[in-house]
């Protein structure tokens, strides 16, 4: 029963099989049993036809399933491959992962519970075992935990079958090409650089899905702005030890009791502004000590207002970094890309010309950029693509591009195309406007062209390009060909950074009247909500603990302005002795009518 | 119906927007309600007709547990003998098994020992077993007692949970149950034996690509 091939009409006047005489004879009925009575007995026993196709037909969507299932596994266990051929240290006095030597920058080893290999702490993962014991895991084992879980592995005490992507995507090349002199000069780190940005500075225990800081800026063209993202990515790294040091702020040491940090406020799906780097908050500092002479408790400081990532994005390799060695990471990265600098240009060039360095099974994108400085108008007019990656099961795709200002969080900076559906070879042919970019924001600002694949539910990242806009030339239309990259998924690399402005205040405490005086001046550079790259912003105030909100100080609403004035000071009756329980919020809401208020960022001190 | 149908299971199936994926198994007598129960869990829907599957049959759902996403298959399986060669060739692939019994029909309740035998016959013997009674929304007719359920499962070792499909009683509870018990025992397996992880994948090589790697885990 149950063989597909025979269809149930067995040959009557075959001569029964052993089994069937050895049945009879157990029967005692002898020879006077009917043949055919005996076959048509199993025929019941047999599938119809009708039942047979049914079965095929779930037995056929039960190996698309798996052969989904198989290219999925097999992505995974190559990443951890890569993983492991990026692994340049000798696990004893080399972190088996990174390769710094122990002792000499200060890292120390810890030893991976699952190799016994030496790791440092930039390379390791802090987990918990199913008991509650917590685990030191090196990256690759981290993963390889996760490939076995993701996999199924565990429970078939091996990997099960698995195919691997077939295209060989070459996604390095072209990056790589720069990378050695990161290796080389800054991380004195020659050799096996190919292929860096998929490996082991993603891999975090349970997301897989974090960018590294310095894996994400090493991809990058080493414009303006990636040096802004690097400088951020510093501040992220503290924010991730929660610690309470003075992040941004500079403190007066006559006010030492006032320490400050700025709080990350874990959000999805909002994109995110970063404006510099820390290095505007002492600027900013000196002049609110100008304005403000009655210095005696006083003090003046900015905040950076920060909307970090989701919780994943956090994970960008620094959850368990000690600063210093976070710092020590900036300072390569910076001086990375200082020393790249100069050959960027030519590397842009490389990467237009040679159509094979560069993620081939991606395809490539055809637009031109023109920067019209005299309306502050950026337009893009996205000609077509060609030989994109398909990403439905259909074998094409539905694309779309989608362009986005970086650093740039809000609506205002998302522009897409129309949807080009069932093809790989789209032609859009559309022009899309940035208004209101000025020179300033072409110094600082990239462009970045994502290509997705639209889906009845969201989208496939397909690939994408930035292009620094400092490379356009005013009034002259640029026209560029490149393949398309690979990169993170859209959200995580919106939610990377996330410095949404800055606030100028000033906090007195009035020993005499007992009372809290805080006075908010300005705001700066603050993160544009509203789609006319403005914010209505106002300032709201809370003193915490509060029970019943009667704390609450707000400002008058700034009309349409990103550096809003205030001037406005608020007043909270507190004894000095019980101010240390005490936090301030501070946080910057936009106006919106008719619809809740965005909010832009927030800041505490206590 | 059918193009509709066959668009959304491969929507479904496509779907790679999960971090771990369990292959589950509904097995019990014939009659006793795994087909309705796979679809009040799947599609939320009910039907007192009785159509007797066909050999074999499959839904796939997402479900959010513990952080993580879970993609389901889930095997609906023929209660009747003659599809057994079927149904029990899928027992391999399963992580997870439902075994059904009926409370208003003994017979099914007495078939609860064979169908075990079943399972440690043809699984992996890491697979997990719950003990589902269904249709308890017919108190009338109920001939098996909870009690007596609940008996047979601590005997056999499996958790127990009353049902109905029909009322949606448990029905979401004992999905939920079995993959947190999957999840444990998958944590408890790497912890047990982290050696045989780390030899078993240094013997994969593999070529230079990166991975695509879609919004896994957005949690």
């Amino acid at each position: 029963m149950g063989e597909f091939g025979s269809s149930g009409s067995l040959d009557r006047w075959v001569c029964p099989n052993d089994r069937q005489l050895a049945l009879r004879a157990k029967l005692g009925t002898g020879w006077s049993v009917h043949t055919n009575r005996l076959a048509s007995f199993q025929r019941g026993e047999n599938l119809s036809l009708e039942e047979q196709e049914q079965i095929m037909r779930v037995i056929n969507r039960a190996e698309y399933i798996d052969h989904v299932e198989q290219e999925r596994i097999g992505r995974l266990v190559e990443k951890l491959d890569n993983m492991k051929k990026n692994a340049i240290g000798n696990g004893s006095t080399q972190c088996i992962l990174c390769g710094d030597e122990f002792g000499l920058l200060g890292a120390s080893p810890t030893y991976c519970d699952d190799c016994k290999k030496a790791v440092c702490s930039k390379c390791g993962v802090d987990t918990f075992s199913s008991a509650r014991q917590p685990l030191w895991l090196c990256k690759i084992c981290a993963e390889t935990r996760e490939v076995w879980k993701r996999s199924g592995a565990w429970f078939f005490k091996g990997l099960p079958k698995y195919t691997l992507p077939e295209k060989k995507l070459e996604g390095g090349k072209h990056s790589t090409r720069m990378k050695p002199q990161l290796r080389g000069s800054v991380r004195g780190r020659p050799g096996s650089i190919r292929d860096s940005n998929y490996t082991w500075h993603r891999a975090r225990g349970s997301s897989s899905t974090g960018t590294a800081s310095y894996g994400e800026s090493s991809e990058q063209e080493s414009s303006d702005s990636s040096e802004d993202e690097i400088s951020i990515s510093r501040h992220k790294s503290r924010k991730n030890h929660e610690s309470e040091s003075d992040n941004i702020s500079i403190g007066s040491a006559r006010s030492s009791h006032y320490d400050h940090y700025t709080r990350t406020e874990r959000k999805a799906s909002v994109t995110s502004t970063s404006y510099g780097g820390g290095h505007v908050s002492a600027t900013e500092s000196s002049r609110g000590d100008d304005l403000h002479d009655e210095t005696d408790s006083e003090r003046s400081s900015t905040y950076q207002f920060s909307r970090d990532g989701s919780h994943m994005s956090q994970e960008h390799f620094t959850p368990a970094v000690g600063e210093e060695h976070a710092e020590d990471i900036d300072r390569a990265v910076n001086r990375y890309v200082k020393s790249t600098k100069p050959a960027n240009d030519e590397c842009d060039e490389a990467q237009v010309s040679s159509p094979e360095s560069d993620g081939t099974s991606l395809g490539s994108l055809e637009f031109s950029l023109l920067y019209d400085s005299a309306n502050n108008a950026l337009h893009c007019t996205i000609a077509r693509a060609k030989n994109l990656k398909a990403m439905d099961s259909n074998g094409l795709s539905d694309p779309y591009v989608k362009l986005h200002l970086l650093p740039g969080a809000n609506k205002s900076t998302k522009l897409r195309t129309k949807t080009i559906h069932k093809t790989l070879n789209p032609e859009w042919n559309e022009s899309l406007t940035y208004y209101g970019i000025t020179e300033d924001d072409v110094l600082k600002k990239t462009l970045r062209l994502s290509v997705l694949d639209e889906d009845a539910f969201g989208f496939d990242f397909i690939g994408e390009t930035r292009v620094p806009l400092k490379r356009l030339k005013p009034h002259q239309t640029k026209h560029f060909n490149v393949h398309l990259e690979k990169q993170l998924p859209l959200e995580k690399d919106d939610d990377l950074i996330a410095i949404r402005g800055k606030i100028l205040l000033s906090l007195k405490y009035a020993t005499a009247k007992q009372s809290l005086l805080v006075r908010i001046i300005r705001c700066a550079e603050l993160a544009a909500m509203d789609s006319n790259g403005y914010s209505d912003p106002y300032v709201k105030v809370y003193l915490k603990p509060d029970k019943d909100k009667k704390s609450k100080f707000k400002t008058t609403v700034k009309k349409r302005t990103l550096n809003p004035e205030y001037n406005e000071e608020f007043t909270y009756d507190i004894k000095h002795n019980e101010l240390a329980k005490k936090t301030l919020e501070i946080t910057v809401w936009d106006k919106d009518i008719g619809k809740a208020n965005d909010f832009i960022g927030v800041t505490r001190s206590h | 119906m059918a193009s509709a149908s066959d668009s959304k299971w491969q929507k479904d199936a496509a779907d790679q927007n999960f971090d771990y994926m369990f292959k589950l198994l509904i097995i019990g007598n014939s009659s006793v309600g795994k087909t309705s129960f796979l679809f009040r869990y799947a599609d939320d829907s009910f039907t007192s007709a009785f159509v007797s599957t066909v050999g074999i049959d499959f839904k796939v759902k997402t479900v959010f547990r513990q952080d993580k996403r879970v993609k389901l298959q889930i095997w609906d399986t023929a209660g009747q003998e003659r599809y057994r060669t079927i149904t029990t060739a899928y027992y391999r692939g399963a992580m997870g098994f439902i075994l059904m019994y009926d409370v208003t029909n003994e017979e099914s309740f007495n078939a609860v020992q064979d169908w075990c035998t079943q399972i440690k016959t043809y699984s992996w013997d890491n697979a997990q077993v719950v003990l589902v009674g269904n249709k308890c929304d017919l108190e009338d007719e109920r001939v098996v007692s909870a009690e007596r359920g609940k008996q047979l499962a601590d005997q056999l070792g499996l958790e127990f949970f009353e049902t109905s499909a029909k009322e949606n009683i448990n029905v979401k509870a004992v999905f939920e149950r079995l993959v947190d018990i999957i999840c444990d025992k998958m944590s408890e397996s790497l912890d047990s034996d982290p050696t045989l992880v780390s030899n078993t994948t240094k013997a994969t090589r593999l070529t230079e690509n990166p991975n695509m790697q879609s919004n896994s885990c957005a949690c």
